[in-house]
């Protein structure tokens, strides 16, 4: 007992919210809001960061590699690209387009499809019926075909493509949110609060929206990724972001040709890619466990499992 | 990197054996070969498309009244000679008489009369058609004889014939034709598998020098990393468009200057570069030899301050590449109050060799000069709306001018004639000369008059020519070839060691 009670302080070190002791015990989640953090700070401060301006061009000194390779040298830390430009420069810049259009595409497209959703599962009936066939004929439609519509019209550029990919991705939010609803309005504490008259809005709201946040949250970061990768194919298209400015995705397209000759081009960016995804994965997943109820009863059994175990073990070496 | 290599030269070694392998083991097809091209033609209709993949392998099917020696040089191809001029619109030509086509039809002056009717109808409506919008009918004199009449006085027709290939006169008309093709040239069709590859067999009655290839297969590689694999495997003998960085990858390769010329179009008109010394700047500002030295890596060569190629009736000899001066460049911006001024810059990307990279590379060498650049790399589609759109002409286009004629006319078309493709001078008077020089027929004449108009364009900087680009060809070791300039792929050329 006496052990049990040494333990408890351990466990709440300081006075930090508990929100945070609780990021503070989940180790993979912390390192990934360290990375996310470090990632925004990179994107934000870019221009202090970055060694060169990422579009300067010295076409003589083009594709040196990394310094750690042989004719690679320590002014262009990860080595030039096929214009002369620096690697490293590009990454972080690269990472503002890439961030931005990532995560306001995955705003924006999961703000409406979830809210369109909400609506659809909850009312039924013909409001239901008109939304999801609004879902199915955005579905059919070829979303290439739709991009290229908007982008003639309105002419390429940033906004535009954090519009247009919205546009094409928000169905999947929709028909996902749908699907949950309609069990969900099943519940009995759902009924408990229509009974006690609550409006629709704060059922939907308050009772509904809670109970959605794991399955959004892994739907929003697979989704991330796709929106990373649709923001490269389109830029190399010419439909999205235009030079000097640059993004991740559009240096591992164009660095796509040079794969065989400059590795570095494709890789440090396509890293980049990478370690963004799994970092956001890695806090994602901690955030769906504290998020969800039910989840985090679990969690809290396994700790003190845990913990039992490890205050029992010396008590049964010393018996 | 050194890894990297190692691993390539492995691969070259196992591929080298696996190719001699092959060889040892089946020695009757020695003779075959295989070739890369990007995309499965919709179709073998010879006169219909204008496509580098049913360009490939007609070629070798079809034949034209003219053609060219490797070098460029027009000679008579089906015509026994040169064609005689009659009158100012009607030429004439004398067929190469006991030509068959490989079933059996005889070609004579009905086939010469049927190819040129078939190909102008407006009906066919032929991708073609703007290789002979000046060709006005075909009449037939005798067996051997042709008289082909154009609209007006036209001094490049033996060029136009040189891009017109023969089709029998009555399978033509067969519905099998598109899929089934039968010419008089070197090779005929011998198996077409949709989806995957094009089998040409050798044609026993070819009526000039048999081709020591048996048969040639086409295979349909559409990314260029997968040809470029399949090569350095052993599974084709040779592959176009190679990049520059790879030649050292490749087991054999070969360079010829092509037909190409990348190009940017100014706007006289729009305020930003109407003022001469702008766009003299402009031209001033870029480093041509850096741009073909490191970026096209040697294979290409600065562009002699016009869009003609090198290689063609109408090149300005006197005409050199505009200096690399941006000191010069900067005083002039300076000079012409057009520091900071924005200049829009319109491409595309992936159409051409390394297009995106010399864009934003002379983007950024106008930026050095003092000039603001905005980018606009769109979409293929909207580049073209963009390039011919005669109403707004963009500050700046890239372009690159593919010369198939091997004759000025053509870029003086494409380039210089205000109002008649993508030219955004508006300079009338240019235009008029070069419609003057298109239909005189004085040869010496006519060269003076593209000097003249070439000259002009090179004083006013109506262009910033880049350059001429030379075409690159992946081969196989037992692959011997010479390229040629006008970059299409004679397999009757061609020859496989064992």
């Amino acid at each position: 007992m006496a052990v049990l009670e040494i333990s408890a302080p351990i466990t709440r070190p300081t006075r930090l919210p508990p929100i945070v002791v609780e990021l503070w015990r989940d180790k993979s989640g912390l390192l990934g809001l360290t990375i996310i953090v470090l990632l925004l700070l990179m994107a934000i401060f870019a221009p202090l960061l970055a060694p060169y301006d990422p579009a300067v061009q010295a076409v003589t000194t083009r594709l040196k590699p990394p310094f750690w390779v042989e004719g690679g040298s320590m002014a262009h830390l990860l080595g030039t690209d096929q214009l002369g430009r620096d690697v490293l420069s590009r990454v972080i810049f690269g990472a503002r387009a890439s961030l931005l259009v990532g995560t306001s595409v995955v705003a924006l497209a999961g703000t409406f499809g979830v809210l369109l959703g909400l609506f659809a599962g909850y009312k039924g009936g013909r409001t239901d019926a008109i939304i999801m066939r609004l879902v199915d004929i955005q579905v059919a439609f070829p979303g290439l075909l739709l991009i290229l519509l908007i982008v003639s019209v309105v002419g390429p550029g940033t906004t535009t493509m954090i519009v247009v990919l919205a546009c094409t991705n928000w169905m999947i939010y929709a028909r996902l949110v749908r699907g949950i609803v309609l069990t969900i309005r099943q519940s009995a504490y759902v009924e408990a609060a229509e009974m006690t008259g609550c409006k629709p809005n704060r059922v939907i709201f308050k009772h509904v929206l809670p109970n959605l946040s794991s399955p959004l949250l892994t739907l929003g970061i697979l989704e991330f990724t796709n929106v990373v990768l649709a923001e490269a194919a389109m830029s190399f298209l010419g439909l999205g972001i235009q030079p000097p400015a640059t993004s991740w995705g559009l240096d591992v397209a164009n660095g796509r040709d040079y794969i065989f000759v400059a590795w570095w081009l494709i890789t440090f960016p396509g890293l980049s890619i990478a370690v963004t995804v799994l970092s956001i994965n890695l806090f994602a997943n901690w955030l769906r466990v504290t998020t969800d109820p039910q989840e985090r009863e679990k969690r809290f059994a396994r700790q003190k499992m845990a913990e039992r175990r490890r205050s029992r073990s010396p008590l049964i070496s010393k018996a | 990197m050194n890894s990297m290599k190692n691993y390539l030269t492995v691969a070259a070694l196992m591929a080298a054996t696996a190719v001699a392998g092959s060889l040892s083991i089946g020695l009757a097809q020695a003779a075959d070969i295989s070739i890369a091209i990007g995309s499965e033609p919709s179709t073998l209709d010879p006169q219909l498309r204008d496509d580098g993949g049913e360009r490939a392998i007609n070629d070798n099917i079809y034949e034209t009244l003219m053609a060219r020696t490797a070098d460029g040089i027009l000679v008579p191809g089906l015509a026994a000679a040169a064609p005689t001029q009659i009158d100012a619109t009607t030429w004439e030509f004398k067929l190469r008489p006991d030509v068959k086509f490989t079933d059996g039809e005889a070609f004579n002056a009905d086939s010469v009369v049927r190819s040129v009717e078939r190909i102008i109808d407006p009906a066919f409506k032929s991708e073609q058609g703007s290789y002979f919008g000046t060709i006005a009918s075909a009449s037939k004199v005798d067996d051997l004889t042709v008289h082909v009449v154009t609209k007006g006085p036209d001094p490049i027709l033996p060029s136009r014939m040189y891009w017109m290939k023969m089709v029998p006169t009555t399978y033509s008309a067969d519905a099998n034709f598109a899929t089934n093709p039968v010419g008089t040239g070197p090779y005929m069709m011998a198996a077409w598998d949709h989806g995957q590859d094009i089998i040409l067999r050798r044609n026993p009655d070819y009526w000039g020098e048999a081709p020591s290839i048996d048969q040639v297969t086409y295979k349909f590689i559409g990314e260029p990393g997968t040809r470029l694999s399949s090569l350095v495997a052993g599974e084709v003998d040779l592959i176009t468009n190679l990049l520059p960085e790879f030649v050292s990858s490749v087991p054999n390769s070969a360079a010829v200057p092509g037909l190409e010329t990348s190009v940017i179009v100014l706007s006289t008109e729009n305020p930003s570069t109407a003022d001469v010394r702008v766009r003299t700047a402009m031209n001033l500002a870029i480093d041509r030899n850096a741009l073909a030295n490191d970026l096209f890596g040697g294979y290409g060569v600065p562009a002699k301050g016009q869009l003609v190629n090198p290689k063609a009736f109408g090149f300005n000899t006197a005409l050199d590449v505009y200096p690399y001066d941006p000191a010069k460049a900067a005083a002039l911006i300076k000079e012409a109050g057009a520091e900071g001024a924005t200049v829009t810059i319109v491409g595309e990307a992936g159409r051409w060799l390394k297009d995106r990279e010399t864009i934003e590379a002379v983007g950024a060498y106008w930026t050095a000069v003092g000039l603001k650049v905005d980018f606009k790399i769109n979409e293929f589609g909207e580049y073209l709306n963009q390039l011919f759109d005669k109403a707004h002409r963009p500050d700046a286009i890239f372009v690159q001018n593919s010369d198939e004629l091997l004759d000025a006319d053509r870029p003086m078309t494409s380039a210089y004639e205000s109002g008649a493709s993508y030219a955004s001078n508006n300079d009338q008077e240019m235009a008029k000369q070069v419609q003057a020089a298109r239909v005189e027929t004085d040869t010496v004449k006519r060269v003076a008059m593209y000097a003249d108009i070439t000259k002009k364009a090179y004083d006013g900087s109506y262009l910033v020519p880049l350059l001429n680009l030379e075409d690159i060809y992946g081969f196989s070791k037992r692959l011997e070839w010479q390229p040629r300039v006008d970059s299409k792929l004679l397999v009757k050329e061609m020859k496989a060691a064992d």
